[in-house]
């Protein structure tokens, strides 16, 4: 038999085990990742080391910039500002999530999947459209302002400043607690709170005892979630704040005040170093309170059902979601009022604000949805070659992957927009002013969405269904098209109506970003907010919600899940 | 062109665990003939689907050959080699109808549609699937599912059939039903065959020949009922069937044709001896220890006399067969013998003698 000349030695190197697809489909991602994902983030952190006007070189660097904190008053103030409203507005949420979460998943109550699915309301809205219907509400001329003072005689403190950032911030991120602490109380095995009943502890030793440390991991991490969102927010703290500075406004000012973006760079750092402290706190929870109670039964645990504990848990909850609901509400309401002098309901209704929006200000519309739109497609294609890749190449850098990704999600809108601001405004590349920054921005911000989603699918899809692919005659793109993408299809699609319907109301990074000819629907409400058209501004922010409700309405029905588990 | 035949030499695949390399697959050289049914057998971890892995393509071998009819296999995309494969868990792909997924290589294949429908109905007859053409997979058993898979993979008419332990989920006795019509489709299509499982008993039932696998290395070669009589080491004769091990001394050192004496005195002259090498061969502390191996169904029991006394501890009822397990000052481990007839006078707990005829005992030296 001639194998004299077979190779016998290393086998010979063919290059099938990936076609031309793959390569060219890889090398576009790594160089996207390269030029919009390292590159903005890295520069800027370069700039911020450096004096305003100089350029960036070994020699110029100094901390200058952060040496302003240790100085200048208002960063110290900016500082203090967030860090105390961030602590604050968390520990309020998760004083109104808590009961709400243990009602739902340890009392017998009807409606509990309705209470879920309305938690969600809050998350979706953008906050700081909330944030100005505590204006009407609570303004110097606000609905219960006045209606208070009717009845008592009393003024209300005023709204702006630290209680009504802290009160609107709470109500707009209470949702991630209560999801994920219900999630736990659900999850977590019954019978080690049946077996403490049968040794005798009372009902509310059981809760102190043995419920709250198994699910105490799991507050941490949601309390750790909203302190990061919190101190990331812009849209709340610019119209609620007034006086009271946090970080991302103090970001904002120096770029619109100043066009500082060395300072902007070095204030934004420091946001990240605090994003950065927490989620190091969230990944240590992670890996060391993991108390995955997972039993054998699929049966819940034993819920209270009494008539007593009936009653507390539908009153608290259903007084919780209306107060978290009533932003939308009151909004809605204002964009259907004629007259509205205070008085609880308005006096006249009219349709003229829809009428105007309609007439004057479908160019912000149109532009949302083409930059939206573009960013989703962006989105799909990168977040699901990379979420494979993720979730099938055993790559030794896929760490490197995944934190390159949801980087830019957990960082403040306002740091990715210096980041991009920087990185565009001049050199190699400029596109400040154009659509595509504004694309670029959002894709880099929302991508996690369909990565996450995507990678999540992927993984459980038989690898094996990729080999009997091959082995029956199909390359890897083939594969792709025929297998892969249509089990991963539902799981893309949520993805990308997540993504979408988000960033239809994105303000933090669009507000640095955009230009006279992009305007979005985020910029125009906010114009208007400043402008005091707040009716106007309610109708825009009312299709806003609609729009927005309905598409992860439609998300959450493509997954197959309802609309809380999407955003666990 | 069924009738492939397939030469594997020299083959080895490494992986890196930590800072050291591991041999999976360790030097592994067989032929497989045009038409023939190959079962490689082993432990978990031996290498076994390895190998069957690195001949589809699915993974690459660190050095070796692989040659089809004298053509080498090794430059060929997995998707260009022509095989067929069935998977352990099916593989099925969910979104598609079974006719979807069995007409899936002719798609690839750009074959023009009448084509496809005549010959996915031809195939689905041969494995008596028509009346389940149009529903997804989630809706048939377990063994309609792995029928799908191997008409999926026959479809096209391969070179050759593979198999990675197709039936290991299904119940016991649906296992002993496939593997019969496995094996009696083989004979019809006259295909040449890949398989691979951890059952011995399935191994011995449908191969032609077997290859006994064992931590990455290929241990022993042959047709079943040769492997059986003629283990070639210890752990083959462990692996396939049942085997009783007793610790003998050699009556002469260094001299196995001597005959050996068994710990409680008694001396015998084995049928045959073979030679152990490498780790086994350490495992015999000096020259003149060895290994009697002799299997259950060779022993007999008797009331009153024979070789070795022994204290019966439990008698099994096993369908066609009764296991009497035994204890002796002969071995270390208890001793098992099968036979077809309750044995009179034997009770559980009772004392009895094993009797070994030296014609079927096995000796295993240095």
């Amino acid at each position: 038999m001639p194998h004299e000349t077979a190779s016998v030695a290393a086998v010979k190197r063919v290059a099938y085990s990936r076609d031309w697809a793959a390569w060219a489909l890889g090398a576009g991602v790594v160089l996207m990742t390269a030029v919009f994902l390292v590159y903005p983030l890295g520069n800027a952190m370069l700039l911020a080391f450096v004096k305003n006007g100089e350029a960036p070189s070994w020699t110029s660097m100094t901390l200058a910039n952060f040496a302003r904190f240790f100085t200048a008053a208002s960063y110290q103030r900016a500082l203090w500002n967030s860090v105390y409203s961030g602590l604050a507005a968390t520990l309020l949420a998760t004083a109104i999530a808590l009961p709400m979460a243990y009602a739902v998943a340890r009392i017998e109550m009807p409606y509990r999947g309705l209470i879920s699915a309305m938690t969600v309301v809050p998350l979706i809205s953008p906050p700081f459209i909330g944030a100005y219907a505590w204006i009407i509400l609570l303004g110097k001329n606000g609905t219960i302002t006045q209606w208070i003072h009717g009845l008592t005689g009393w003024t209300l403190p005023t709204i702006y400043g630290p209680p009504g950032v802290v009160l609107a911030l709470a109500l707009s991120y209470f949702p991630y607690v209560f999801l994920i602490v219900q999630g736990a109380l659900a999850a977590a095995d019954p019978h080690i709170e049946e077996a403490a009943r049968m040794a005798g502890a009372s009902r509310a030793r059981i809760l102190r005892t043995v419920t709250a440390p198994l699910v105490f991991p799991a507050i941490a991490a949601a309390m750790l979630i909203v302190f990061i969102k919190a101190i990331g927010d812009f849209g709340v703290p610019s119209i609620l704040g007034g006086e009271f500075q946090v970080l991302p406004t103090l970001i904002y000012y120096q770029i619109h005040g100043y066009f500082n973006l060395n300072a902007s760079s070095a204030i934004a750092m420091v946001n990240v170093l605090l994003t950065l402290v927490a989620m190091l706190a969230l990944a240590w929870i992670n890996r060391h309170w993991n108390f995955v109670t997972v039993g054998g039964t699929s049966r819940a645990a034993a819920r209270h059902a009494s008539r007593g504990a009936r009653a507390f848990g539908n009153l608290y909850c259903w007084l919780v979601i209306f107060v978290a609901i009533l932003p939308q509400l009151v909004i809605a309401l204002a964009s259907f009022a004629g007259r509205w002098p205070g008085t609880m309901l308005p006096e006249a209704y009219t349709l003229d604000h829809y009428r105007s929006v309609w007439s004057q200000l479908t160019n912000p519309i149109v532009n949302s949805l083409i930059l939206s739109g573009v960013a989703t497609a962006v989105c799909i294609v990168f977040g699901t070659v990379t979420a494979y890749a993720s979730a099938r190449d055993r790559l030794r850098a896929r760490w490197a992957l995944d934190l390159t990704i949801m980087l830019p999600f957990v960082l403040p809108g306002l740091v990715v927009g210096v980041a991009y601001l920087t990185a565009f405004n001049s050199g190699p590349l400029v596109l400040t002013g154009t659509a595509i920054i504004l694309v670029l921005a959002y894709f880099t911000r929302r991508v996690a969405f369909v990565f996450r989603s995507v990678a999540a699918a992927i993984a459980q899809i038989d690898p094996k269904l990729e080999d009997a692919s091959t082995i029956c005659g199909a390359g890897w793109g083939a594969t792709m098209r025929r297998v892969m993408v249509p089990l991963a299809a539902p799981a893309i699609l949520a993805g990308a109506i997540l993504v979408f319907s988000t960033l239809i109301g994105e303000i933090s990074a669009t507000v640095l970003l955009y230009s006279a000819k992009w305007k979005t629907i985020s910029i125009a409400i906010y114009e208007l907010v400043l402008g005091d058209q707040l009716a106007q501004a309610s109708a825009i922010g009312t299709i806003t919600t609609v729009m927005t409700l309905l598409l992860v309405l439609l998300a959450s029905r493509l997954a197959g899940k309802n609309m809380a588990e999407l955003f666990r | 062109m069924a009738h492939a035949a397939l030469s594997v030499r020299n083959l080895t695949k490494q992986f890196a665990v930590g800072q050291s390399m591991v041999a999976a697959v360790d030097d592994v050289s067989f032929d497989v003939r045009g038409g023939e049914f190959f079962t490689m057998l082993g432990p978990s971890g031996c290498g076994k689907t390895t190998t069957l892995r690195v001949i589809a393509g699915l993974e690459q071998a660190t050095s070796g050959s692989i040659d089809v009819d004298g053509r080498d296999f090794m430059t060929v995309p997995p998707q260009r080699r022509n095989i067929g494969m069935v998977f352990q868990s099916y593989a099925l792909f969910p979104h598609l109808t079974i006719f979807e997924n069995v007409a899936y290589g002719l798609r690839l294949r750009a074959l023009p549609a009448d084509e496809i429908r005549r010959r996915v109905a031809a195939t689905l007859s041969l494995l008596q699937l028509e009346p389940y053409a149009s529903r997804h997979p989630a809706a048939l058993s377990g063994g309609q599912q792995q029928r799908v898979s191997i008409a999926r993979a026959l479809v096209y008419e391969p070179t050759m059939l593979l198999l990675d332990e197709p039936l290991a989920n299904l119940d016991a006795k649906l296992r002993v039903m496939m593997r019969e019509e496995i094996r009696s489709l083989q004979r019809r299509l006259g295909i040449t065959t890949l398989y691979v499982t951890h059952d011995q008993e399935e191994a011995t039932a449908v191969s032609d020949r077997l290859a006994v696998f064992d931590r990455g290395r290929l241990i022993q070669l042959g047709a079943p009922e040769d492997i059986y009589a003629r283990p070639q080491t210890l752990f083959v004769a462990d692996f396939i069937g049942r085997a009783n091990f007793l610790p003998v001394r050699l009556s002469i050192a260094g001299s196995p044709a001597s005959g050996v004496t068994l710990r409680n005195g008694a001396t015998l002259r084995p049928g045959r001896e073979v030679r152990l090498e490498g780790a086994e061969a350490a495992t015999l502390a000096s020259a003149d220890d060895a290994m009697l191996m002799i299997r259950p169904e060779h022993l007999a029991l008797d009331a009153a006399e024979g070789t070795i006394a022994c204290r019966v501890l439990r008698i099994q009822l096993l369908g066609g067969l009764i296991r009497y397990t035994v204890q002796t000052d002969a071995s270390p481990a208890d001793i098992l013998v099968e036979v077809t007839r309750t044995l009179r006078g034997i009770d559980e707990g009772g004392g009895a003698f094993l009797r070994i005829p030296p014609a079927d005992a096995v000796l295993y030296h240095r």
